[in-house]
Order: C-alpha cells, then structure tokens, then sequence
C-alpha cells in the first residue's frame, strides 16, 4: 500500500439496525453500508469533499468503494456499518479464534475524481 | 485465573452502583439497554435510579453512548489489553510507569480515578463489546477484562457481561454448551465433539473449504463474513431459513421463506444474562417455523438409505 493509512473501525448503527428490519434488498440499506465516515481534516488533506467517493485497499487485499462523510471520529480512523463491502475488506485469519479481525485494521484511501463541486 | 463472573441483569437494575460499557456502542446497538436495566431504571438498592448510578464509556471513538456517560474515556485503537493490565495493576497498588500508561491514550489521573471508583463501587458491572472482542488482541482483551472482573471481588462486588449482537445468540452458545460442554467451534464428525476454534469454527472451515454443503439459520455471512468464505458459500450447495431475502439468501441453492420467530413463530430466547424467554407469537404466518423444516429435512435424511461402508484403502489395493 502507499496512499494515506487510516485505522478502519466498522460498527453498527441504529440507522443500519432500522432498516435491516424493513430490508436487506433495498437501496437504503446499500446506501447506509456504502457510506463511510472521516474526520473533516482528514476529508480536507486528501481533498475529499462531502458525498465524494473513496476507494479503500485493505491491507489483506480487498479493495471497495465508499461515499464520504465528515463525522466525529478521531484523525487517522474511518468508520463504516458492516456489509458487503467490509466484508470484501476484512481478513480471512482468525489467529485461531475463529473470528477474522473485523475491527481495527488498516487500509489505503484513494480519493476518486467524481467529487462533488463546490 | 480464569471463568466470568456473572449475574442476571434484573441484578444490574437493582444493585449496580457503577456501570462501565467497554468497546460497545448500546445507544446504537443496543437502545432499550439504559433504560430497561441499567442507568434510568430505579432498583431496590438504587431508589433514585440514574442519580445513584455513575456511568463510564471506555472506545476508541466518541459514541453516541458518550452522551449517556459521566465519564468518557477514549483508548487510543488496539490498546485496551494494555489499558486493563494497567487498571490490575493500580488497583492491586502497584507502581505503573506513567510513560507506559501514556500510549494508551489515557493520563495516569484517569487511569487512578478509575480505578479508584472500581474499589469503592457498591456493585459493579463491565459490560463489553465487539471493539473489546473483535479488535486486535481479540480473545486476550477478553480475557483481560474478565480477569479484572474477577480480581475486583477481592475489593468489592463486580461482575462482567458481554454486550451480545444478534437476536438469540446467546442462545446459541447455551445450547450448544449443555448439548457438547462447548459453546461454538464443535466438530461432531467422529460421533463425539471436539472443540478447537480455528479449526472447526465456521469462517476457518468456509475458508479452507473443507465443509461441501451449508445449512444457515437465522444468519446472513453473506454480509458479514470475509469475502472468501462468503465465496465458498456460493460453490457449494448452501440452504438458508430466513423470514426475508438476505444476501446469504441470493447465493443459496434453495432459500426457505420461514416465519418470524416471536412475531408469527413461538420459541425460546436466551437474553445477554442467559436467562431464557419464551415467546408467544401475536400473529399467524402462512410460512413454517424455522423448527418445522429442519424437523422434516431431518425425517427426509433419516429416509434415505445408508450410505455404504468406507473401504479400507488396504482392502482397495488387495
């Protein structure tokens, strides 16, 4: 990896909870596992603006695309809802636990050329 | 040292003196939590309810579970097991290394004004989560957290409760506990079960592709498992029950539409504190219970003829 590194803290959010009883198959829900949020320094340096997309590369390999939202989280940490496209982030090694570290890991943040004028 | 000490949450309610939510999000994820059992209920040693009670939020990042908090404490990521041991080690008076306590994230002040609220609580409670379990260090911080628990009865009364996820896993792990002595991880291949997380456990064997068939209750990996496992899922012939179409559902071979339990299907739950509810469906569904299809599948297996005896591979080249 050689872009900027952010620790990557998925989680769960009552928005994500909601809508989970009403549908997994609905653009919503897509929406909400496709949205990532970052401290607006972060946002700043890398020239990301509100709703711009980002590329994540996993530091196991997998790499998704996400919206970008300024939110409270501390510098240098990315937090997103658990989906698919975590899933296709998070590592496959357990360490013998029988759970992949699904929280904490680091990826790569590249900032994508559709971002929002203004 | 090792065991959780536990109690039921009604005894949170009643008793609990300090509250400490360590890597979880309960306003999130839990949002009946506060008010059902633990900080706004009064208690019958707790007569001014939130008033008696101090609540302290230990995560990496501000919550929306830092607003319900009187104390909020942001570790810096992947350093909980060290904030812990620190937190053994003052309330047992041993000397800490302010330089080392530092990389936590935390001042020496907050880490001896913790620790000093744990000695004098009344009856105190460590709930934790998955930025705890599931984080770097995963079963060790666990176990950490666990061990602080345990040692705090030397001082006071404290106990330790994981904040679980899902609807009904708790259950899970009960009844796979008083069915194999296991909670999860349980291979049962050679007629008798055999724990070792890593080897049986569902993510090692999807990843290894071990397993060729795969029967899902109740459960989505499809969105939440890393993506080779979940890859597994859609090669082999994979069933799922579920009340609604999931992305588990979307790989599977055959998807069971199945009722809703608690809504249109009775059963049991098993709460965090594992104390087990029954359920008494409201409404009636045109769909089978989860327990109906596995019932049959089992009486169409049971059907089928057995399979012939292995060969010995001496017997084959003979």
């Amino acid at each position: 990896m050689v872009g900027r590194r952010f620790i990557l803290n998925a989680g769960r959010t009552s928005k994500q909870g909601q809508q989970i009883n009403v549908g997994k198959d609905h653009d919503e829900y897509n929406a909400i596992v496709e949205t990532l949020i970052m401290h607006p320094d972060d946002m700043k340096e890398l020239g990301i603006r509100a709703g711009g997309s980002v590329r994540l590369r996993s530091e196991y390999g997998g790499e998704a695309v996400f919206r970008c939202q300024e939110g409270k989280v501390p510098a240098g940490m990315i937090f997103v809802p658990y989906g698919p496209p975590t899933c296709r982030l998070m590592g496959s090694v357990t360490d013998g636990t029988g759970m992949p570290t699904s929280k904490g890991w680091e990826v790569e943040v590249e900032p994508l050329l559709d971002q929002p004028k203004g | 040292m090792g065991g959780k000490v536990s109690c039921t949450l009604g005894e949170v309610k009643n008793r609990a003196d300090l509250i400490i939510y360590w890597g979880g999000n309960p306003a999130e994820c839990h949002p009946r939590h506060f008010t059902k059992y633990t900080l706004t209920q009064k208690g019958r040693y707790i007569p001014n309810g939130r008033k008696d009670r101090t609540m302290v939020l230990v995560d990496i990042r501000e919550t929306p579970s830092a607003k319900a908090a009187d104390i909020f404490l942001q570790v810096r990521p992947a350093k909980d097991f060290e904030v812990i041991t620190v937190l053994r080690a003052l309330i047992k008076g041993h000397a800490v290394d302010p330089e080392l306590a530092a990389e936590t994230g935390l001042s020496m002040e907050q880490l001896q004004d913790l620790a000093d609220r744990m000695k004098k609580a009344r009856f105190g409670v460590l709930f934790f989560g998955m930025g705890l379990s599931m984080t770097r260090g995963k079963h060790m911080n666990s176990a950490a957290l666990l061990t602080l628990a345990a040692e705090l009865n030397a001082y006071t009364k404290f106990v330790a409760m994981p904040m679980r996820g899902h609807g009904n896993v708790t259950g899970g792990d009960v009844i796979m506990r008083w069915t194999t002595g296991y909670p999860f991880g349980v291979s049962l291949s050679r007629g008798y079960p055999r724990f070792n997380p890593g080897e049986f456990s569902t993510i090692d064997l999807l990843i290894r592709g071990d397993c060729d068939a795969a029967l899902i209750l109740g459960a989505d990996p499809g969105a939440t498992m890393p993506q080779p496992a979940i890859d597994h899922l859609a090669r082999i012939p994979t069933i799922v029950l579920d009340p609604k179409v999931t992305h588990t559902s979307r790989l599977a071979r055959v998807h069971f539409t199945t009722a809703a339990t608690g809504i249109s299907a009775p059963g049991t739950v098993y709460r965090m504190d594992e104390i087990p509810l029954p359920l008494r469906p409201a409404l009636k569904s045109p769909y089978p219970t989860d327990e109906e299809i596995v019932h049959r599948i089992y009486q169409a297996v049971a059907a089928k003829p057995p399979l012939p005896p292995a060969v010995m591979l001496s017997q084959a080249t003979m």
